[in-house]
């Protein structure tokens, strides 16, 4: 690698500090000395990067820089180490594009503020580089006394007072600091930390106490919870560009202090500096959800996520060679995220989270707005995700289980907060009072990080373990990158071909040898996507941001079932989480269900990550291949209910469903089938993957399939129940799917031949018929503009074609002969009676029964009865969904003559992993031990009957006369309007009398309720902060004593 | 078993024969009926006058496709349904066309007629038919709970779904019958059955006399006379049905028609002696004794 001259470290200081100095002789020439700032900056930021380089590259041993001409302890020294160079890079690099965004600001307030600036900046770089610890508190001084003036300068009374609070606030912790360092000089009679830590100073009584007070102050500047009021009024008050800076640089800092110091104590120290990491990551995300305000809210994440990387700290010794990695990847995603949501706070200036739209006048921004807090969230590509990812293996490996489940639960807490507000900006409306000025030294701070981001995303992926395995997603994601950059020029008819064309062609050249299981879902994947797609000609005009993501999400299908392993496996998952959450975060009134359907996601994706850890830990914690699944030695149990449970928030079991009637419901026409028909798939696979490797298993004594199954047929019956009681027609599909996926998971609970064999019947018919319906009730709403059914009616008259596609859906569905649903169906019937589960098969018998009423209703309430004037003239729907519905019905054809076409292979690659209770094919005709059923003839005979029968009417009837659909009375009297005529609002009425208690919402009301409550806990604590400084103050001695509890005992 | 030409000219006979049963027995009952209430009632032939009276009216109206189609889905429904099984046990005559599938064909293929004329009524625009489809469904969902339960407990009993075999199980002696080897199923079956047979107090589906709602008010001449048609075929279908699971089959016609006769009078006899339920009383009942009746049935059969 090139070699670059390597400069003394000493000139970061120096220059820093001698451009401040300099900078005084410029009172009036405000732009030049914001340039010579930033000339200054440039040249810290270079020096850090030289030596970062060369570290990396040229194996550059650590330096250390002696002041005086002595050397320690007799002179101050500075170290720079792979460490110093990448804190102090991180520091002037966000100093240096901090310094381009504040240019109005700065030069608003004049010289003063821009040499505190720099001095901030400086006094930052000083802190990581030296090894003096009074040395340290004077950097930390300069630093502070930085901060708040930037805070004071603004001409703000609230930026007043908060800067006075941080005063009073550091200058308690400076105190202390500056106690313990007296006290430890006294006993360990020297200020350089490298002989301090081998001094044992806890070898002392007295030393006890220097290093109690040291730790405590460098832990209070990093703002623990709930001792961080003054922090967070900071933020709230301080411009958000200064906020960018200190989120971003000076909690780095004063983290990497920490770790610097930390040795000085032993390990209970460090563990109980873990626990207040963990308090203040849950605590602080916690109140992070009943905030407001952007940059308050910001400020209560940044502090959470110091507090993770307090954690991290403390556990330091048994992450072992993965801590550098996992600080690395949390460090620099909290580093690049938050300057740039800060960043992006400052632009938009409304502090509210709820005036948030009018940031999507630059969609651009957006983009980047969404890349910050999917980085945050540890969501794949980004490096957070690859931390949070060998953070949990390695806890895992450890046996640190409750570490791991406290972590997500706190990134699940602090996903509530940042995806509300995505929501918010995504959705809510655009206030066009408010303006929104992106001058370019505004925007090209965020462009920089944002698209850094990315590159560091990428690298993070080459050095986690198994890293190599990713290139797999090169092509989809790389294919994605291009949608996003031409998303704006090109139209749908251009971008929907080459999306087409780029499935079908990755379809065909990747996945082409998958086999078995992998290779029906492959059809269900990318067949269905095609001929989804195909309905998006019927869109006009560019339909920006819907490409990208939605080959986001199929690239993570694909993925699903070509990964090898677990990291794979999970990233798949993940992409497509993401990249559904914002198809169905399009939809007009899809706002908050988006957000439960991104939090459902993620809290199964987090269970899913727990149980892949708990198995990559108890299978020997040396392989991340999926097979280690099969090689489970202890917690089998725990690990197949996670990832059981994990998959089926995607198949919506019951009590896991509440997000999937609002998400399927809302999403666009052509959304609706790829979220409902096709992704709810993904979770089917997730349990094949699971069932095949781990077989059964039981927790507590109980089988956990057996469990399943129950689950199965209680999600089957309720999920249909509710679905008969929707006026709205796509929320009648999605509860319907609800039900149905119920089916699928009960019939793989089975464990046996039939059982899989029925489960992969109902999974194709499902995907089949519902995506025919999704589609025609699509093109239906898109047509009338409404989805509530009683509202329409008649529309047979003038929608012909979706009155057929929803006939043959709906036959398809109720598992009516002769179409493909009885295959299903009949098979269930095998498999109960083989298996002995009479109940469970009578639960979901009584489901398809169910299943008809709101069948019929669907298609009653929309296409017959009376046609509404208002409808009159609206004309069928657009023929690209019409072509996609009717390849469809081709299928189900297809499929409902020859069965044996996909059953008959099915049942051959099912027989190695069940051999018992295989069918036998005579040609079309199924024969089990219990009874047999040919598709073919059952479809010959029904069709000659009704065509005999059709003949034999026409004949009689040919002299019939049509009559309009309103040409009729009733009790004597003669209408006067069509909507007295049309039975359709409360169609089942007495249904619901005899058996709505059965749905009674508890489920929701449950899910509400935990939602209410944390907002409660969340309100509650926030009074703790009552933005008065003393009270502020009084908490920081609350923590001290707290602290000393557990450090130095009481 | 595999299908041959000469079956359909068998099957057609067949089917014949249960269609002016299915007549006979609609008209004798209306007569019992008659008598039962003091009066003098229809001739027994009764059912084949209106049905040519239907069949030769001349005026003749339809709303649309699904309206037209509505009776043939109905017809076929029902025609499909003796079609599919096998009406007497051990003759090659008349077995039908059972060997395309079995007992669960049978049990799904039931909705076929019911889903096509429920849309085909909808169709004609009165709200009156489609109050009666809601109803209807609602009602047979419910009756179908205990019925489901019965018929797993045959199918779990002989461990076959095919009526052949379950009519062959049966035979050797009455004492064989599904109804004295299980008869907690058949109890279960009996009041399942009672739910589908349109007669009270599970009637409010057509409320025939008072308030005429539901499908048939909306046909007339030849599609009524479609449709009536099935009305002689399609509870002869679910007769022969429950004779084949509960009671022994049959081995000669005389006795198919003799067990029918008897079987279709108990929904008779109670129909005349019980006063109608709401639609949500009869979901209600359905989900009381006949329910529990079922799972003690099934209970027994896996513990017992």
């Amino acid at each position: 690698m090139v070699n670059l001259i390597l400069i003394n470290p000493i000139y970061i200081i120096g220059i820093g500090l001698g451009t401040a100095f300099l900078l005084g002789f410029f009172k009036k020439g405000k732009s030049v000395a914001w340039a010579l700032m930033l000339a200054a900056l440039a040249v810290m930021t270079y020096i850090s990067f030289t030596w970062l380089w060369s570290f990396i590259f040229n194996g550059q041993l650590p330096e250390q820089v002696y002041t005086a001409g002595f050397k320690p302890p007799f002179s101050i020294n500075l170290l720079m180490g792979k460490s110093e160079a990448f804190f102090t890079f991180l520091i002037s690099f966000v100093g240096f594009l901090g310094g381009i965004y504040l240019f109005d600001k700065l030069k608003e307030q004049g010289t003063h503020a821009i040499s505190v600036y720099l001095i901030l900046i400086m006094g930052l770089n000083g802190i990581v580089m030296t090894r003096d610890i009074f040395n340290l508190f004077v950097f930390l001084e300069i630093a502070s006394i930085a901060t708040a003036g930037l805070i004071v300068l603004t001409p703000d009374i609230k930026a007043f007072s908060a800067g006075f609070k941080y005063m009073i606030a550091s200058g308690l912790i400076s105190g202390f600091l500056l106690i313990g360092i007296i006290f430890a000089y006294y006993f360990g009679g020297t200020l350089n930390i490298d002989f301090l830590i081998q001094a044992d100073l806890l070898a002392v009584k007295g030393g006890v106490f220097a290093v109690f007070l040291i730790i405590i102050a460098l832990l209070l500047e990093l703002k623990p919870f709930p001792a961080n009021g003054w922090g967070i009024d900071a933020y709230e008050a301080s411009p958000a560009g200064i906020n960018a800076v200190i989120s971003a640089a000076s909690a780095g800092a004063v983290y990497y202090v920490l770790s610097k110091v930390l040795p000085i104590a032993d390990a209970k120290w460090y563990t109980v500096t873990a626990v207040v990491g963990m308090i203040t990551f849950l605590g602080s995300n916690l109140m992070g959800i009943k905030q407001a305000d952007a940059k308050r809210m910001l400020g209560y994440s940044s502090v959470g996520q110091v507090g993770l990387l307090l954690v991290f700290l403390g556990l330091s010794k048994q992450l072992g060679i993965n801590f550098e990695f996992i600080v690395f990847g949390i460090i620099i995603s909290h580093y690049l995220a938050k300057a740039g949501l800060f960043w992006l706070a400052g632009i938009v200036k409304t502090g509210k989270l709820k005036e948030w739209g009018i940031l999507r006048r630059k969609p651009v921004l957006v983009f980047f707005m969404g890349t910050f807090i999917f980085a945050l969230l540890g969501l794949p590509p980004f490096p957070s995700f690859f931390a949070k990812w060998t953070l949990v293996m390695t806890l895992s490996a450890a046996g640190m289980n409750l570490w791991v489940g406290l972590i997500l639960l706190g990134s699940l807490v602090e996903a509530i907060y940042l995806f509300r507000w995505l929501g918010y900006t995504v959705k809510l409306d655009d206030n066009k009072e408010l303006s929104l000025s992106t001058p370019l030294y505004k925007t090209i701070p965020v462009w920089v990080f944002g698209l850094l981001t990315y590159y560091i995303g990428y690298l993070s992926s080459t050095m986690v373990p198994g890293g190599s395995s990713l290139s797999m997603f090169y092509i989809p994601l790389a294919f994605v990158g291009v949608l996003f950059i031409v998303d704006k020029f090109l139209p749908v008819l251009i971008k929907n071909t080459v999306s087409i064309a780029a499935m079908a062609y990755y379809g065909w050249y990747y996945m082409a040898d998958l086999t078995e299981f992998r290779m029906l879902f492959a059809i269900i994947f990318i067949g269905g996507g095609i001929i989804t797609l195909i309905a998006g000609y019927a869109k006009n005009g560019k339909r920006i941001g819907f490409y990208p993501f939605a080959m986001m999400m199929y690239a993570g299908l694909a993925g699903l079932l070509l990964s090898e392993n677990i990291l794979q496996f999970f990233i798949s998952w993940e992409l497509m989480t993401l990249g559904s959450y914002i198809l169905i975060l399009r939809g007009k009134k899809s706002m908050p269900h988006a957000l439960s359907y991104m939090l459902f996601s993620l809290g199964g994706a987090f269970l899913i990550l727990a149980g892949l850890g708990l198995a990559y830990a108890s299978s020997g914690a040396n392989s991340i291949s999926l097979d280690i699944l099969k090689n489970v030695n202890q917690y089998s149990g725990l690990i197949y209910a996670f990832l059981a449970v994990g998959f089926m928030t995607k198949t919506a079991a019951i009590g896991l469903h509440i997000w999937l009637p609002g998400a399927h419901a809302e999403a666009e026409s052509d959304v609706s089938p790829m979220v409902s028909a096709i992704l709810l798939k993904a979770g089917m696979f997730g349990l094949v993957v699971l069932m095949l490797s781990m077989g059964s298993q039981s927790l507590g004594g109980v089988s956990l399939p057996y469990l399943l199954g129950w689950l199965g047929a209680i999600t089957a019956i309720l999920g249909n129940i509710m679905a008969v009681f929707q006026e709205d027609a796509k929320r009648l599909l999605a509860y319907s799917s609800v039900g149905q996926l119920g089916y699928v998971v009960f019939a793989m609970a089975f464990m046996s031949h039939l059982g899989w064999l029925t489960a992969l019947a109902f999974a194709l018919n499902h995907f089949v018929f519902k995506a025919l319906l999704f589609l025609a009730i699509g093109g239906v709403v898109m047509r009338t503009k409404t989805k509530t059914m009683y509202e329409m009616g008649g529309l047979i008259k003038r929608m012909p074609f979706s009155f057929i596609s929803v006939l043959i859906g709906i036959i398809a569905l109720s598992g009516l002969p002769p179409l493909t649903g009885f295959a299903g169906k009949w098979l269930s019937y095998n498999a109960v009676i083989e298996k002995g589960w009479y109940f469970q098969g009578f639960l979901v018998s009584i489901a398809g029964l169910v299943a008809f009423l709101y069948c019929f209703r669907i298609i009653h309430v929309i296409f017959l009865g009376q046609p509404k004037d208002k409808f009159k003239n609206i004309k069928e729907a657009p023929l690209p969904m019409l072509i996609a519905q009717y390849i469809l019905i081709g299928a189900i054809m297809l499929f409902s003559i020859m069965p044996n076409m996909v059953l008959k292979p099915v049942g051959d690659f099912l027989i190695q992993y069940f051999p018992d209770g295989a069918l036998q094919w005579q040609g079309g005709t199924a024969i089990s031990r219990l009874g047999r059923w040919s598709g073919v003839a059952i479809m010959n005979i029904t069709m000659g009957i009704f065509g005999i029968i059709f003949v034999w009417l026409l004949f009689i009837s040919r002299k019939a006369v049509k009559v309009k659909p309103f040409n009729i009375f009733y009790s004597g009297e003669a209408p006067s309007r069509p909507e007295l005529t049309h039975f359709g609002y409360n169609f089942f009425a007495p249904y619901k009398k005899a058996v709505g208690f059965l749905v009674q919402p508890l489920v929701t009301r449950f899910w509400y309720g935990l939602a209410d409550i944390l907002h409660s806990i969340s309100d509650l604590v926030r009074r703790l902060y009552n933005g008065n400084g003393q009270t502020y103050a009084f908490y920081v001695i609350i923590f001290m004593v707290v602290f000393s509890f557990f450090t130095i005992g009481g | 078993m595999i299908f041959e030409p000469i079956q359909i000219p068998w099957t057609i006979l067949g089917l014949f024969i249960v269609f002016n049963v299915g007549l006979i027995l609609t008209g004798t009952v209306r007569k019992i009926g008659a008598r039962v209430g003091r009066r003098r009632g229809i001739r027994i032939y009764q059912p084949y006058i209106d049905l040519v009276k239907n069949y030769a009216l001349r005026s003749n109206f339809t709303h649309g496709m699904m309206f037209y189609l509505a009776p043939v889905f109905r017809l076929s429904g029902g025609v499909g349904l003796i079609v599919f099984m096998p009406l007497i046990y051990d003759s090659v005559h008349f077995s039908n066309f059972s060997f395309a599938g079995d007992a669960i064909l049978i049990m799904y293929f039931m909705f076929f007629g019911t889903l096509g004329m429920a849309l085909g009524a909808g169709e004609g625009g009165v709200p009156f038919s489609a109050i009666g489809i809601s109803r209807g469904l609602s009602q047979v969902t419910a009756a179908e709970i205990p019925l489901i339960l019965a018929f797993l407990a045959v199918f779990i009993q002989t461990e076959s779904f095919s009526i052949t075999e379950i009519v062959a199980a049966q035979q050797g002696g009455f004492l064989n019958w599904t109804l004295f080897t299980n008869p907690l199923a058949t109890a279960t079956a009996m009041l399942a059955f009672l739910g589908s047979m349109m007669r009270s107090p599970f009637d409010i589906v057509l409320a025939p006399q008072e308030i005429p709602i539901g499908p048939p008010t909306e046909f007339h001449s030849s599609f009524l006379g479609v449709l009536s048609t099935n009305r002689a075929v399609f509870p002869m279908a679910k007769t022969i049905l429950y004779v084949n699971l509960f009671f022994g089959g049959a081995t000669s016609w005389p006795e198919l028609i003799l067990k029918s006769f008897l079987l279709y009078m108990w929904s008779v006899v109670v129909g005349t002696i019980y006063p109608r339920f709401r639609t949500e009383q009869s979901i209600r009942w359905f989900m009381k004794y006949p329910l529990i009746l079922g799972v003690i049935t099934i209970l027994v059969l896996q513990f017992g």
